[in-house]
Order: C-alpha cells, then structure tokens, then sequence
C-alpha cells in the first residue's frame, strides 16, 4: 500500500494514509472511521472523541528506537473490562517496521507484531491461566500470563494499521518475561496475534523532551467536580485514568463515567480509619519526584481468625505514573509495580521463594486481603471488599508481593522506608513509631557486626606480626637463694640474687618457688637497678595447703608463684629477696627465675573483650530482630502453590 | 546521629588497636604486680591465707 490522499466517504473532507501499513484513517472532521480495502474506502462507523488525558505523547512525534525513527501516527484507546482506559500509540518507523506504543498507568510499552512458528499454535484464550507459561511464543526465559481480558475499542485518531470497527470488543492476554519484556497476545484475529517487545521509557524511544514539555502543564492538570451525592467538592488529580472516586466528605463510592460522577453506593465506615497522611498531601520519593496522594484505602487480612489491618496510599505522579505507600504497624513501604515474567517462584510452603533480578526473596506470609474501606480517586473500579490472594516474600530491605485474582496476577516491590524519612517526604512530624519488627525492616546494627568483627580479625593479625619481635620468652635469671632462719617471727630475712641484664620495652615476670606445704612464705622482691639505684617492688606471696575431708582429698595453692610488671628501663639489675614465713626456725630455700617477653595474653584478651562487646551485643540484637520478625510469618503448607513453577 | 554513633565506633574500635599494639610493642602490661602496674593494683589475687 502506498500514500494515499483522499476524501471522508462520510463527510467529503480530505483524509490522509500517510503510512503504508495503515489500513484505517479517523477523519478529523467527522469522526469517522475509513479503511481502505482493495475495493475502495469503506466507513466503519463514528468513533468516540478520545478521551483528553495527561499524556505526554502526540500524534507527529518522533522517536529513535534501534536507530530507527519512527513517527507517532496513530492512536487507539481501548476500554478495560474493570475500568480503565489505556493508550496504544501506532508508531511508524522509518525503514517500514510498525510498532505499538502501549501507554497504561504512566509506563510504556514498545512491541511489535511478531509471527508465530508454524506448527506451534498459540493456546487458546479459555486455557490460558494468569501466572502460567506460554511456551509457544519463543524466548530466552518462558512468557508467562499476567492478566487475561476483554479489550473494548473506545476511540482513535490518526491512522490506525487494523480495520478499526469502533465499539469492538476483542480478548487479549498481557504476557511478560524476564528482562521486561511484554507481549500481547491479540484473540481478536484469527488465529490470534502476537505482539512482543519491552517496556521502555520515553527517554530509551527519544521522547524525553515530549515528557519535559509536557510536564508543566500535566502536572496543574485536574478536574474540579461535586459528589453528586452530598455535593461536597471534590478535586480529581488524575481526571483521565480515575474510575472510582471515595467520597471524603459522605463516605460515598462514585463511578466515574464518560468523566460525570455516579453515585454506586454508601461504604461502610465501620473500619473509617484516621490516616497518618491526608489526602491530597504531597511527599517526594524516588529521589525528588513529587507524588500526590490521590486515594488511602484500609485492607485486613484474617490469621487464625484475628484480623490484621493496614493502610494503602495511592500515589500519582503525571510523567510518572502511580506508586503505593503501604503503612502497617507503623512500617512504611514505598511500592512499584514489577514486570511478572522478572518474577520466578520455586518450592511451595516454607521452600517457595520468589526470585527477582538476581535477589531471592523468602516467602513470609500468604493470606486473602481484604479491601475494608476506600476514600479519594482510584484508577481502577475499586470495591468494598475486593479480595485477593495476597503472598508476601521478603527480602529486607525489600518486599516482592503479588496479588492474585483469577485473571489478573500483579506482582509489586516494596522498599522499606523509615518514619523519618516519611516525615521529611511529606513535611509533617509526630508520625508514630513502629513497636514491633516490620516483615523487610532492615536491621541497622549490622554495620557494628561486620565491622567490629573486622576489628577482632585486625587484632588477631597484628598479634600474630608483633610476636615475633615481643613475644619470644628469654629467661635472664635462674638462681636459687636460700634464706635463713628468722631471729622474730615478723623480722624478715633478705638475700640478694647475682646480676642480670633487662632489656627495654620488655615485660618482666618473676617466678618464684617454694618447697612448701600446708605453711606459706611471703617474698617482699625488689628489682634494683645497678645505675640509677631505682627500686621496683613486688609482692609474691606462696601458699599451699592440702588435706582431706568429706568429699575426698582436696589441695589450695601452689608452690609456685610469679609477678609480672610492665617493662623496666634496660640495665643491669639485681633482686633483693625479703622474707617472712610461717615455720621460722626452719631456713627457706626459694627458686626464682627472671623472664621478659612473656606471652601472659592479658593485653590481647582485654583488647578481644573491649572489641568483641560491639559485635557481641549486635549479634544477640539480631537473633532477638529476626527471631521478631519470623514469629510475624505465616503460611500454610500450601503457600505460593498458584505462583510455583513459573 | 547514626552517621556519628559509627564515626565513634571506628574511632573506639581504632583506639583498641592501636593501644593495644603500642602497649605491646613497648611491653607495657596489664601486670597483676609492681608499682607500673596499669591497674596499680595487683591484677590476679588469689586470696593469700598468711602474711606479716
């Protein structure tokens, strides 16, 4: 097919298939949607105005992919069957590859018509299960099927490259695998077709500088509108992708519908909770994103018949998107929704795990949520109690979770975030501190373990290099003296030893023995220093007592006993001996020895008690923290057996 | 205050060591005898039953 410049069949206005591959063009002046076929133009029908939203794409926008240009041409805007509008961009590329745009909840998807092998037909929708593999499209690591569903054709404009029929309604499978990549696959056609690629963002396509053009004005973008129940003005954030609004005010959960507000029902405020942080209250995460909380709800879930609540704040950024800040018993965590085919779960019970980009992530706790009360915007139909599957597997900091509802299986990433940091986020203070061990809270003492313990190893090393140069034992000393008889029980004897040399910077130690038993003799030892005269004084008392009694024999004491000093200036010293003991009129040989560089491990020991504390005591602080935060877990033996195997 | 609870922790753990080595090095003792006892007292005592 070629260029073709023609006019509306409906409204004779001059209509343009500027791309090849386009087969329907929506006429500009009437609405109509034309496609050319072999026999001529041909009018499918009016299709509805699109729906204005804060979309930073356009048609007439180019983007470089691959190296390849390409120009946005078309686009067409599809209707979820529970709510929900989203974008597909037709994008036309320069050397004749057609690829698709998919633009849901702020992300962006790029795929591309991709054939499928001849004798491997696709499975058919009604067999497809949400979270099972689709090993018939290739690739490195198995599609898997995220959600399955109903695809309602709302609007288009530009040139489309499918007959269009608007209205249409077709089903689809979203598919995902590792790597981000995603597919579609399209049940409409027969047999159905599959679109593949990636999600990408507008700077990978070069479209960054659309997404900060349009940034100033998407950001003041909202739509001021009345409860149509009690009037109360309400304020919608992000008026484009809204489907369900709470109604702060009386408590009423209104549908969003072509943009008007209808009233759906009362919700039940028996849960009404005072959240920590109010609606349309404006915190900045991911570095210094400003996120506006659009909608809080308050979910439970019931274990062994007692019901656990927590609060869920809806977050939305234009360029970015939507995000989760999840407060529960005073935890904080800030969650993104995750590409289900990075997410692999293995094992079931206590061996399920999720692995994701490279982490394994244990499994903590499985239970049905329970949606228990809603108020602001949300952009899905939200429900009163909506349940879902809920498995929580921790990785601290991080929390990989996936909800799992018969079609549709999410899996999101939660980062733990502190209660200061939630303070500085949103400018507010007195948030209340968490009393108990959160799933992913990190454990903040683990810096005093792992460095400390590297002190003990730095300790153990630098032992063992000074003991060579401190640590080899020399005896400068070994003499026997013998001591006369006392004149007065109390007049001590003294002797004197020879000579002997000390060296510097060595510890000295003193060894005396006595030939003793059941008696003791107390040596007064003074180390004096032939130069300088200066006198070091030691006490060495030896005691030793035996005998026996009820329990046996039975010995205190010893014969031997020894002092030890800090180091001595170096000369040359002798030792004068004083002593007293018990059998007077007896003569009291004694035997000393002099030794220095005495291996005696107290400095060591001292320096391990000091250094070991810190670790020690982290180290107990940890095993009570994850001891905590197990007896928080709860899974049942059949825990993660929807989401294994994928 | 996180930040200089661990600024003191490694400016502790490096004091350790660092006297730990010095007083190694220079055979400076932790004695349980004699007047350069670091404690002043005697370290280890043992209870003496006799004496003066």
């Amino acid at each position: 097919m070629s260029v073709l410049l023609t006019s509306c069949p409906s409204c004779a206005g001059q209509i343009e298939f500027r791309a090849g591959s386009s087969i329907v063009v929506v006429c500009p002046f009437c609405r109509s949607a034309v496609a050319r076929t072999d026999r001529g133009l041909s009018d499918l029908g009016k299709v509805a105005e699109i729906i204005s939203s804060q979309s930073p794409l356009r048609i007439g926008l180019k983007g470089l992919y691959n190296g390849h240009g390409f120009e946005l041409t078309g686009r067409a805007q599809l209707g979820h069957e529970a709510g929900g509008v989203w974008d597909e961009w037709y994008a036309t590329f320069d050397n004749g590859w057609v690829g698709w745009l998919a633009e849901a909840q702020g992300r962006f998807y790029l795929t591309f018509f991709q054939p499928v092998q001849e004798g491997s037909p696709l499975p058919s929708y009604d067999s497809l299960r949400v979270g099972a593999q689709v090993a018939e499209i290739p690739a490195k690591a198995p599609f898997v099927v995220s959600e399955k569903g109903v695809a309602k054709s709302l609007a288009a404009e530009g040139e489309i490259p499918y007959r269009l029929e608007p209205g249409e309604q077709s089903l689809y499978a979203d598919i995902s695998s590792e790597g981000g990549l995603f597919g579609t696959i399209d049940y409409g056609m027969n047999p159905p077709w599959v679109f593949v690629g990636k999600q990408v963002t507008l700077d990978e396509i070069g479209l960054g500088q659309a997404k900060a053009r349009e940034s100033a004005v998407a950001a003041v973008a909202s739509a001021a509108v009345k409860c149509p129940n009690c009037a109360g003005p309400l304020e919608l954030s992000a008026p484009d992708r809204t489907e369900r609004v709470a109604c702060p005010f009386c408590d009423s959960l209104l549908d969003v519908n072509d943009g008007a507000l209808v009233f759906l029902k009362s919700l039940d405020k028996t849960n009404k909770p005072r959240f920590a942080v109010e609606l349309g209250a404006v915190g900045k995460f991911m570095g210094d994103v400003p996120f506006k909380v659009i909608g809080a709800s308050v979910r439970s879930v019931t274990v062994e018949g007692e019901k656990y609540f927590w609060h869920e704040y809806l977050l939305y950024n234009p360029m970015v998107g939507f995000r989760w800040l999840v407060h529960s018993e005073g935890h904080w965590n800030f969650v993104e929704s995750v590409n289900p085919g990075d997410v692999s779960v293995s094992g079931v019970g206590s061996t399920c795990a999720a692995r994701y980009k490279g982490r394994k992530f244990g499994i903590f706790q499985e239970a049905e949520a329970c949606v228990e009360y809603v108020t602001g915007e949300f952009y899905w139909r939200v429900e009163q109690g909506e349940r879902v599957t809920a498995t929580d597997f921790v990785d601290s900091p991080s929390m990989l979770s996936c909800e799992y509802a018969g079609n549709e299986i999410n899996w999101s990433l939660g980062t733990y975030v502190t209660v200061p940091e939630i303070e500085k986020a949103f400018g507010i203070r007195g948030v209340a501190k968490p009393s108990s061990v959160g799933p992913n809270q990190p454990f903040t003492g683990g810096f005093y373990i792992t460095t400390g313990l590297a002190f003990v190893v730095a300790l153990l090393i630098a032992a063992a290099a000074l003991l060579p140069f401190t640590g080899i034992e020399r005896t400068v000393l070994k003499e026997t003296v013998t001591l006369e008889r006392l004149t007065a029980p109390n007049t001590p004897q003294t002797a004197f030893s020879g000579k002997f040399e000390l060296k510097p910077d060595r510890n000295v130690q003193i060894v005396a023995a006595a030939d003793v038993s059941n008696t003791w003799v107390d040596l007064d030892v003074d180390l004096v220093n032939e130069a300088s005269q200066e006198v070091e004084s030691v006490n060495i008392p030896i005691e030793y007592y035996t005998g026996t009694d009820g329990d046996g024999a039975w010995s205190e004491g010893g014969k031997t006993q020894d002092a030890s000093l800090s180091s001595l200036p170096g000369g040359v010293y002798t030792l004068r001996i004083e002593g007293t003991w018990e059998k007077s009129s007896l003569p009291m040989q004694v035997d000393i020895h002099v030794k220095q560089s005495v291996v005696r491990g107290v400095n060591f020991l001292c320096a391990l008690g000091l250094l070991a504390l810190f670790p020690a005591v982290g180290i107990a602080r940890w095993i009570t923290f994850a001891g905590a935060r197990s007896g928080q877990s709860s899974f049942g033996t059949l825990a993660g057996r929807h989401l294994s195997g994928r | 205050m996180s930040y200089l609870f661990k600024a003191l922790f490694v400016m502790f753990g490096v004091g350790v060591l660092g006297a730990y080595s010095v007083a190694t090095w220079f055979g400076w003792e932790v004695a349980n005898s004699g007047s350069k006892s670091r404690l002043g007292v005697p370290f280890i005592y043992g209870g003496f039953r006799g004496g003066k």
